[in-house]
């Protein structure tokens, strides 16, 4: 998660082999559980603290799962590696 | 159609564009994880149905547009549906030209589209004088549509011998539900039993990840290697009829005319059989691939669009593999859309047009337009910024949600269960067609097993 593996500079660890595929893409465990935990407070506490006239308790958790997912968007790097090549050449 | 309402809908259709192109990039991502919540959502905070029409339609194009992107760029699929393009995107990847790749097929959608809407809108109102007849027999109809769609599944022994477990314990469930009194009898708990067999593949793994011989011998990777070309920007505003040749404007035509009529059948199966069959006499590979990827991305958008059309303004019941997972929530969420009350009854024939053709003109005049100018910048965009764990989490956030809202704290409990079952299941070949028909037809089937 935080560890800062030099994803600035697009270079990442060769030793971190510590991911596991889910869905076609990997993702780190812990990383994962953070990711759950954050969406799943997030989600439910902006339901529960909604006025109790529907539809805006849903609307409430609606919100409140974008919000979880924007700051687990932030507080998590994605597990992959990007390439860029140069195409003119090869054409 | 008041101004009120058409600004909304054409609101609608810009924010499904846009949320939808992005998503649609993401790798991985199932239609139905994605659509279904969302709309679901859309539908039960009481949003104006033509306006709920109008962003669905805006998210398919979209979508299906977007999904296609991180093949021709990246080979990896966007969705389920971008999966059978993969080996023909690989091959104008390998010979540089995935630049080429993404205009043929963002074209081979926009062909799909133009022709899919007139011709759903005639085989809806062709299919109306039966729709009596097929909403008599909906219920053993559901039955027989799990049955077809096993049989038609390459696992299909073990999705055949899944229809009754799975039917015994969603209504099992039902009725521990109503016995202990937490949902009113004969409310039947619907859409989040439908979201736990969505991401019942994540939730199964998930409960692996609990083991602990399990979680040691799972295969450990690094990171995942994208390799994405570095191309041109187009500078001109492209026009799809000048980018596909005319032979490909010719099959990309005939491929969606077919997907929009056997609207019933399996887009993906579709997908792979026509592919194949259109472009097996074609040497050159690049022809070949183009052909290939312009035909089946205009397959799969017809496909989506009359999937989700013609049962929804025809009959009402979502008897395709689209209208039953993706647009499922248009059918079905209940209070406030039942299989008795859904937007096949609000609707209007009007309403279903100016719908259709605003959420399909937005998606295609954003959606085309970015990606075709900046699909390799898209692509870098959610490749690093967008993590996985993020996605995951927002779906399984709303899964919990709407299990809450339906039954309670008992039914996260329940939906974890089913969610494990149809993970197994889908692991073992059983696909969501089928699952998603037995969880329609589970009441039918128990009354007649008791008989």
């Amino acid at each position: 998660m935080l560890d800062g593996q030099g994803h600035k500079s697009g270079q990442i660890q060769e030793n971190s082999a510590d991911n596991i595929e889910i869905w076609e893409d990997f993702v780190r465990i812990k990383d994962l559980v953070v990711a759950l935990v954050i969406c799943s407070i997030t989600t439910l506490g902006a339901y529960f603290i909604a006025p109790n006239e529907p539809p805006k308790p849903l609307f409430f958790g609606l919100v409140g799962a974008l919000v979880g997912f924007a700051i687990s968007s932030f507080v998590i790097h994605p597990k992959r590696k990007l390439i860029v090549n140069d195409e003119k050449g090869e054409k | 159609m008041d101004p009120i309402t058409l600004t909304q809908m054409i609101m609608a259709a810009v924010l499904g564009a846009l949320i939808y192109t992005i998503i649609g990039i993401a790798p991985g991502t199932d239609e139905t994880a994605v659509l279904a919540p969302v709309t679901l959502v859309l539908v039960l905070t009481g949003v104006d149905p033509v306006v709920i029409l109008t962003f669905f339609i805006a998210s398919i194009v979209a979508k299906k547009l977007t999904d296609s992107v991180p093949v021709a760029v990246a080979g990896i699929p966007g969705g389920v549906m971008a999966a059978p393009m993969v080996e023909h995107a690989l091959v104008l990847k390998k010979h540089g030209r995935s630049d080429l790749g993404i205009r043929k097929m963002a074209s081979g959608s926009v062909i799909g589209t133009l022709i899919s809407v007139p011709v759903s809108l005639f085989l809806a109102n062709l299919l109306t004088q039966f729709s009596e007849v097929i909403k008599e027999y909906a219920d053993p109809l559901f039955f027989i549509g799990a049955v077809i769609l096993a049989l038609m599944s390459r696992n299909r022994w073990i999705a055949l011998a899944s229809i009754v477990p799975l039917a015994l314990l969603i209504q099992g469930l039902r009725h521990l539900y109503w016995g202990v009194g937490v949902v009113p009898e004969e409310t039947n708990v619907f859409i989040s039993f439908f979201l736990g067999i969505t991401i019942g593949p994540v939730i199964l793994t998930l409960f692996e990840l609990l083991i602990k011989d399990k979680r040691d011998t799972m295969e450990r990777h690094s990171h995942k290697e994208i390799a994405i070309n570095k191309n041109d920007r187009v500078k001109e505003m492209p026009n799809p009829f000048k980018i596909l040749s005319r032979q490909e404007l010719g099959m990309s035509s005939v491929s969606s005319l077919i997907g929009s009529v056997i609207f019933i059948m399996s887009p993906v199966g579709i997908t792979i059989l026509l592919g194949e069959l259109f472009t097996r006499h074609i040497k050159d590979p690049v022809k070949r691939a183009s052909l290939a990827i312009s035909s089946m991305d205009g397959l799969t958008n017809a496909a989506y669009i009359s999937g989700t059309l013609i049962p929804l303004i025809a009959l009402g019941i979502p008897l395709s593999p689209v209208a039953i997972g993706p647009a499922n929530a248009l059918f079905n969420a209940p209070p406030v859309f039942t299989l008795d009350h859904n937007m096949h009854h609000i609707l209007s024939t009007t309403d279903y047009i100016w719908a259709t053709i605003i959420g399909a003109i937005a998606a295609l005049a954003i959606t085309y337009f970015v990606i075709v100018k900046y699909s390799q910048q898209i692509c870098a965009f959610v490749f690093k910024k967008i993590p996985h764990e993020a996605m995951l989490g927002l779906f399984f956030g709303l899964v919990l949600l709407l299990a809450y809202m339906d039954a309670g704290w008992i039914n996260i409990g329940g939906v974890l269960l089913i969610g494990i079952v149809a993970g197994v299941l889908h692991r073992w070949g059983v696909n969501y067609g089928v699952q998603f028909m037995v969880l329609y037809a589970a009441p039918w089937i128990i009354t007649k097993l008791i008989g």
